[in-house]
């Protein structure tokens, strides 16, 4: 099985190759979407059998380096067509197929009558192809060659509905932006290769040989500046300050892509990216703590603008970038597993809610559009009480929202749990640690408040929704609701392999399945990390106020999305104690309005505006005026005649020749 | 004696062929070159290179610039009107005066380290400047003689097509 | 009477050059007897010669040889240049008859005048004597005057072919300059007799041979449109005749760079200090240049008139190392930077019409949509010269840089990296055109002949093949370098 590595990206490859050519000669939906899901459901058969026999092997032989062809040999370099299979990358390819399987499907239904149907799906196979060879790259050119792909798929799929001129704009501004991160990629590509090459004649790139070689690279110095590109690179791909602004602006693509790309697989490369090179990451103690700092700061940063939008997508996408910050704070105090077991269970959750949205959307698209009326159909003013209506959304949706605010037992609680007590007890960065943790704490505060009044705002109260037309709100079909379900169901019971030793009820399968993978990188930190033994009672303690700030964040939302709605009887008799502010309704909403909402909003507000408006667009805008005033300087130069060009020669030759013969 | 000689000569010819290009009327241009072509002969001889000095006269001071009256006449281009551009002038001006300087510079820091063949002004007062050119246009060059065939064929055909009146 | 002893002369040396040119003259006379309107067929039978050629190219591959007491030489790294120049000449041919019918200036002298530069360019790449380089040159630059003004009826052609001339004269001029200059230094013009002299001290320390080779390194700039030599192109290229644009590209630039490479390789290799020194600042103001110039253009065909300046900036950084790596990408580069920049222009021949060039960015709204195929294609090739993988000229770009890496040169391959970041930023406004803009033509007058459709498919599969698997194509460059 192992040997048959490459069927994993040919599939969606074939898939694409075929919806691509023939898919506008095919015009049947079912049969479109039938091969699309079918290209990406075999790889994930495959991935399975990988999978299954990379457990039956013993940890320390689960490393397979699969060469497809020769690909570029120039003298002492060396780089393959290989693919490498080991734990991490089984976990990865785990998760892009089998969420991608089920957003395909979903897609049928999501997608039915889109002009374009085929190339959605050609681009959307594509893009699994691209992620697969990211995921799998046995060298960083691999790699990168999928990570230009996804950029370049999630590029055409925002840019989906070309016609309209935002969705134009989005695309360019993802793909521009994700260039700026390539190219601090490439930088640190060339960094390590010519390190290791002018001073050991390694002339590599492949990772396991980097990794076997890991030991002659110094602490710091020229690690910390290739991983620093490296790391720009990932918060271009992953969305982290300062290159986070195209992902709100790619909710512009349609729902599933969403779910797919910029939630479940290709915003977490990054994260993958340093897992992957966790052993020349841990090298630079400096750029392991910018990644925190970094990491904190866009979970934080990102939750508190979530608070302030209406649009349903773009709370979700908020929320995805400062999920992916809890990732990178992970990665950056060195829990290199608990980042990728977010990134698992963030993949579960939340392409579980980006699907609820699209279900929610698709049925209030079909009503507005039932009754001839222009209401936006994502904006959850115009919501409310959509949980009778659609309750399997509704469940699947609540049971997700549940998850990511990190309530036990579901997925969410035991990922962010583990991130939070790794970022307080890690001793990597002395008492940066804690401010860390202390950011990562408020961070999950809000995730809790912003999600929870975006599922009150939109499933519970009254129908705010145009009464010509409520009685059109319908449930999905089954195509839209089963992925829903299954990646509820994950959702819910996807922790449980990676319960903490701790609580002791299961083994954590999920660590010691990725124990082989970062153990150079933790035997590496050992070299400079402090150790301090933490006490039992106090993990228990952090573990138990991680789950109340969850719940004050809860209950914020609650009162101030509930309590001021018209309340159905039994949410009054389930919490007595809000009863009275419920009953008093006005002032204590003036009140939460002066204490909380309008600063919270204006915060919000401020740092949309302010902050990502003014500064980040000014700044990449600023650059681009600077460089085009540059360019309309030079092209003032060339007048068009030939007496300048020839002065302009002969100035050349001047310099050229003063330069060498004056010397 | 040689060497005023040559300084004549050759401020002569920079002197014409400032004036090819500073003329306003064509044919003073023209007449112009015909003296730099002449000096240029004249410098062959002192080089004893008499064969290449009757080429020059023949050719270039003969054949060529007979063309290029004909065609000034044949054409009637008047004097050269509109303006001449002086910012462009006064820079050019500098750049290649300057570009002078830095030739003056290298040339007179470096020497002819270059190791001489055997045709000197012996070889030559022996066997013939035309016979001797001719051998070497056989042997050693031949292959840069053959090319120049090649060049100017294409040369004529760009001419005619770029010339003929119908397509 | 004194017998002259003339030394081996071994033609099977100029063999591929001396078909060439036959083919060349018998054209001249077939033309006489076609008429105008079938002067397409002049073409194929210049292709059929541009394939004998080609055939026997690579008999020789393998086995040096010089000839005509060391003024030429037919070895590996001639011969892969020259195989370059006849691909390109080739697939130019396939794009001009359709062109130059739709402007109505379809003289039958553009093939022999095209093949006329091409044997000029293999000159230049097999020529081992400074003179014979030149000559080479030569032929080629009468050749391109003469193409780049071809179109009479259009003033912008007649001018960039005068532009090009008056020019192109100035800089042979110090071009010429240098080579006599090196020639007083050493005494001789033959490479390798160079660069025997100049292992003496003496030749190497005079700062003539210096000033000699400074002054080559100008005229072979200049014809490589490096920066500060660059200004002619983007007039020239954008008044020729586009398929002339597509062959001036890409032939002239690579045999400017064959002939570059052996002067500084094989004849003065003592001064690789100081040219490589040259080369970097030469290598970082091109690209820089050439891609900030290029952000602004509206006109495409002056884009990618900016863009070839760029890439010649990206093939002098592989040439600033100067080291086996780099030495092979180039030429893996030229290669495939020949079937992406001639499939460019190919799309854009199709898509201007007579008297309108429709060389606007805004003229391309849509048109992804309205030829789907030609979108697509267009697409591939836009991407490879924005390097992005698995696109040939991905691969190309990576060698370059790597080989700068490898001879220590990393800020250099950072600068690269920038320049071709930025790059993209101009290829992928012609995309968004394409497939973002509501299309406001029908596009109804494109019309694909089975010229195209041969010049297209070649282009995309000389530009997907080597991306993909570069292995072969790699292994011959490596074996073709100077080294």
């Amino acid at each position: 099985m192992l040997d048959n590595v490459w069927l994993i990206p040919l599939f969606p490859l074939i898939g694409f190759l075929i919806n691509g050519l023939f898919g506008k000669k095919i015009k049947n939906e079912g049969v479109i979407g039938g091969i699309g899901t079918l290209a990406i459901f075999c790889s994930f058969l495959v991935s399975c059998g990988i999978l299954m026999q990379l457990v039956g092997l013993p940890a320390e032989q689960r490393v397979f380096e699969k060469v497809i062809f020769p690909w570029i040999h120039a003298g002492n370099f060396k780089a393959d067509m290989a693919f490498l299979v080991d734990p991490l990358s089984a976990v990865m390819i785990m998760v892009v197929t089998g969420v991608g399987t089920l957003i395909h499907l979903y897609s049928i239904g999501y997608m039915h009558g889109e002009e374009g149907f085929y190339r959605f799906f050609a681009y959307l196979n594509l893009f699994c192809m691209s992620m697969l060879l990211l995921v799998l790259g046995a060298n960083m050119l691999v790699m990168f060659i999928g990570w230009e792909g996804v950029g370049l798929c999630s590029y055409l799929l925002i840019g989906y509905y070309f016609e309209k001129k935002s969705a134009g704009d989005a695309a360019k501004k993802a793909f521009v932006m994700n260039r700026v991160g390539d190219f601090g990629f490439l930088i640190g590509l060339f960094t390590l290769f010519w390190w290791f090459g002018s001073n050991h004649n390694i002339w590599t790139i492949n990772f396991m040989e980097i990794k076997a070689a890991s030991h002659l690279l110094p602490y710091g110095g020229v690690v910390t500046v290739a991983t620093l590109c490296f790391f720009l690179g990932a918060t271009g791909k992953s969305a982290q300050i300062p290159l986070y602004t195209w992902l709100p602006d790619a909710m512009e693509g349609p729902t599933p892509v969403s779910a797919l790309i910029h939630a479940a697989t290709m915003v977490t490369a990054g994260v993958y990216m340093i897992g992957r090179m966790s052993f020349v990451f841990i090298k630079a103690p400096e750029t392991m703590m910018v990644v925190a700092v970094v990491g904190a700061a866009t979970a934080l940063f990102a939750a508190t603008i979530g608070t302030a939008q209406n649009d349903i997508k773009r709370v979700l996408a908020y929320s995805t970038v400062s999920q992916l910050g809890f990732m990178f704070i992970a990665m950056g105090v060195g829990a290199f597993t608990g980042g990728i077991f977010h990134l698992m269970t963030h993949a579960f959750f939340k392409a579980c809610m980006f699907l609820g949205s699209g279900s929610v959307i698709h049925a209030m698209h079909h009503a507005l559009h039932h009754g001839h009326l222009h209401d936006d159909p994502q904006d959850m003013r115009n919501m409310g009480g959509l949980r009778k209506a659609m309750p399997i959304t509704f469940l699947t949706f609540f049971v997700s929202t549940f998850a990511i605010a990190g309530i036990p037992p579901l997925s969410g609680f035991f990922s962010k749990d583990e991130i939070l007590w790794q970022a307080f007890s890690n001793p990597y960065h002395g008492d940066l640690n804690k401010v860390v943790w202390a950011l990562g704490c408020i961070a999950a505060c809000f995730t809790a408040f912003y999600m929870f009044r975006l599922v009150f705002m939109t499933f519970f109260g009254e129908c705010r929704i145009n009464p010509k037309v409520k009685d059109h709100l319908h449930e999905s079909p089954l195509v839209i609701t089963i992925p829903l379900m299954v990646l509820g169901v994950l959702a819910a019971v996807g922790g449980f392999i990676g319960v903490p030793k701790l609580i002791g009820i299961l083994p954590n399968y999920f660590e010691h399945w990725l124990e082989p993978v970062f153990e150079l990188a933790n035997e590496y930190g050992k070299q400079y990390a402090h150790m301090h033994e933490h006490s039992h009672s106090l993990e228990w303690g952090l573990m138990g106020l991680s789950v109340v700030i969850a719940a004050i964040g809860i209950f914020i939302a609650f009162t101030m999305y509930m309590a001021n709605k018209s309340l159905p009887e039994k949410f009054t008799s389930a919490f007595p104690g809000l009863y009275r502010a419920v009953y008093n309704k006005w002032y204590i909403d003036e009140l939460y309005d002066f204490v909380f909402v309008n600063p919270c909003k204006s915060l919000g507000n401020l740092l949309w505006k302010g902050f990502d408006v003014v500064i980040v667009d000014g700044v990449v805008n600023g650059v681009a005026k600077l460089v085009m005033a540059f360019s309309a300087g030079l092209k003032g130069l060339q007048s068009g005649y030939v007496h300048n060009y020839a002065m302009g020669m002969a100035l050349g030759v001047v310099v050229i020749i003063a330069f060498y013969v004056f010397r | 004696m040689e060497t005023l000689f040559f300084s004549i000569v050759a401020a002569i010819a920079i002197l014409m062929s400032i004036l090819v290009i500073r003329c306003k009327n064509p044919i003073n241009s023209a007449l112009s070159l015909i003296m730099t072509f002449f000096c240029l002969a004249t410098l062959y001889v002192m080089l004893e290179a008499p064969f290449m000095a009757a080429i020059q006269v023949i050719v270039y001071a003969g054949a060529i610039m007979v063309l290029i009256v004909f065609v000034i006449m044949l054409l009637n281009i008047r004097t050269e009107s509109g303006r001449r551009t002086q910012h462009a002038l006064f820079l050019g001006a500098a750049t290649g005066l300057f570009l002078l300087f830095q030739t003056w510079y290298f040339l007179s820091r470096s020497s002819l380290t270059g190791a001489k063949g055997a045709i000197d002004s012996a070889a030559i007062a022996k066997v013939g400047h035309t016979e001797l050119i001719g051998q070497s246009l056989f042997t050693e060059f031949l292959l840069p003689f053959e090319i120049t065939s090649i060049l100017l064929l294409a040369a004529i055909v760009g001419a005619v097509v770029l010339a003929k009146k119908k397509v | 009477m004194e017998t002259i002893a003339i030394p081996a002369i071994n033609m099977s040396v100029i063999a591929p050059e001396m078909i060439l040119s036959v083919v060349a003259m018998a054209l001249l006379l077939i033309n006489v007897f076609v008429k105008n309107e079938q002067k397409g067929y002049l073409g194929y039978l210049s292709i059929a010669g541009i394939l004998v050629t080609l055939y026997s190219l690579t008999i020789g591959w393998g086995a040096p040889q010089d000839g005509f007491s060391g003024s030429v030489v037919q070895d590996n790294f001639a011969i892969f240049f020259k195989g370059i120049f006849l691909v390109s000449a080739a697939m130019s041919i396939l794009i001009t008859d359709q062109y130059l019918q739709r402007e109505g200036c379809n003289q039958g002298e553009v093939y022999p005048l095209m093949l006329f530069a091409t044997v000029g360019m293999m000159l230049m790449a097999s020529g081992t004597d400074l003179m014979t380089i030149f000559l080479g040159l030569e032929v080629l630059s009468v050749s391109l005057y003469v193409l780049a003004g071809f179109n009479r009826g259009s003033i912008r052609s007649n001018e960039a072919g005068l532009k090009y001339f008056l020019l192109g004269a100035f800089s042979t001029g110090f071009l010429l300059y240098g080579m006599a200059l090196t020639y007083g230094a050493t005494g001789t013009t033959k490479v390798v007799k160079i660069a025997a002299a100049a292992q003496s001290g003496m030749v190497s320390s005079n700062l003539m041979l210096v000033a000699g080779m400074l002054l080559m390194a100008t005229g072979f700039a200049f014809k490589v449109a490096a920066a500060p030599f660059h200004m002619w192109t983007p007039d020239v290229y954008e008044g020729a005749p586009t398929p002339i644009t597509a062959f001036m590209s890409v032939g002239p630039k690579a045999a400017g760079f064959a002939a570059f490479l052996r002067v500084l390789l094989v004849a003065l290799p003592v001064f690789k200090a100081e040219w490589s020194s040259l080369l970097w600042v030469l290598a970082v103001l091109t690209m820089t240049v050439g891609n900030i110039t290029a952000l602004y253009q509206q006109n495409i065909k002056r884009m990618l008139a900016y863009s070839s300046i760029a890439h010649a900036g990206y093939i002098l950084v592989g040439f600033t190392a100067g080291n086996a790596v780099g030495t092979s990408g180039i030429l893996f580069y030229m290669l495939s930077y020949a079937f992406m920049n001639i499939g460019a222009f190919a799309v854009i021949i199709l898509v201007g019409k007579k008297g309108e060039e429709n060389n606007n960015l805004a003229d391309y709204a849509g048109f992804g949509y309205k030829h789907p195929a030609l979108g697509v294609a267009m697409c591939v090739f836009l991407f490879s010269l924005a390097g992005i993988p698995p696109a040939a000229g991905f691969v190309g770009k990576f060698y370059l840089f790597s080989g700068a890496i490898q001879a220590g040169y990393i800020w250099l391959a950072i600068i690269g990296v920038l320049n071709s970041a930025a790059s993209v930023y101009y290829y992928l406004r012609v995309m968004i055109y394409m497939y973002f803009k509501e299309p406001t033509e029908d596009f109804n007058w494109v019309r694909l002949s089975p010229a195209f459709i041969i010049c297209l498919i070649i282009a995309i599969a000389g530009v997907m093949i080597p991306g993909v698997v570069p292995g072969t194509i790699l292994e011959l460059a490596q074996k073709a370098i100077l080294m």
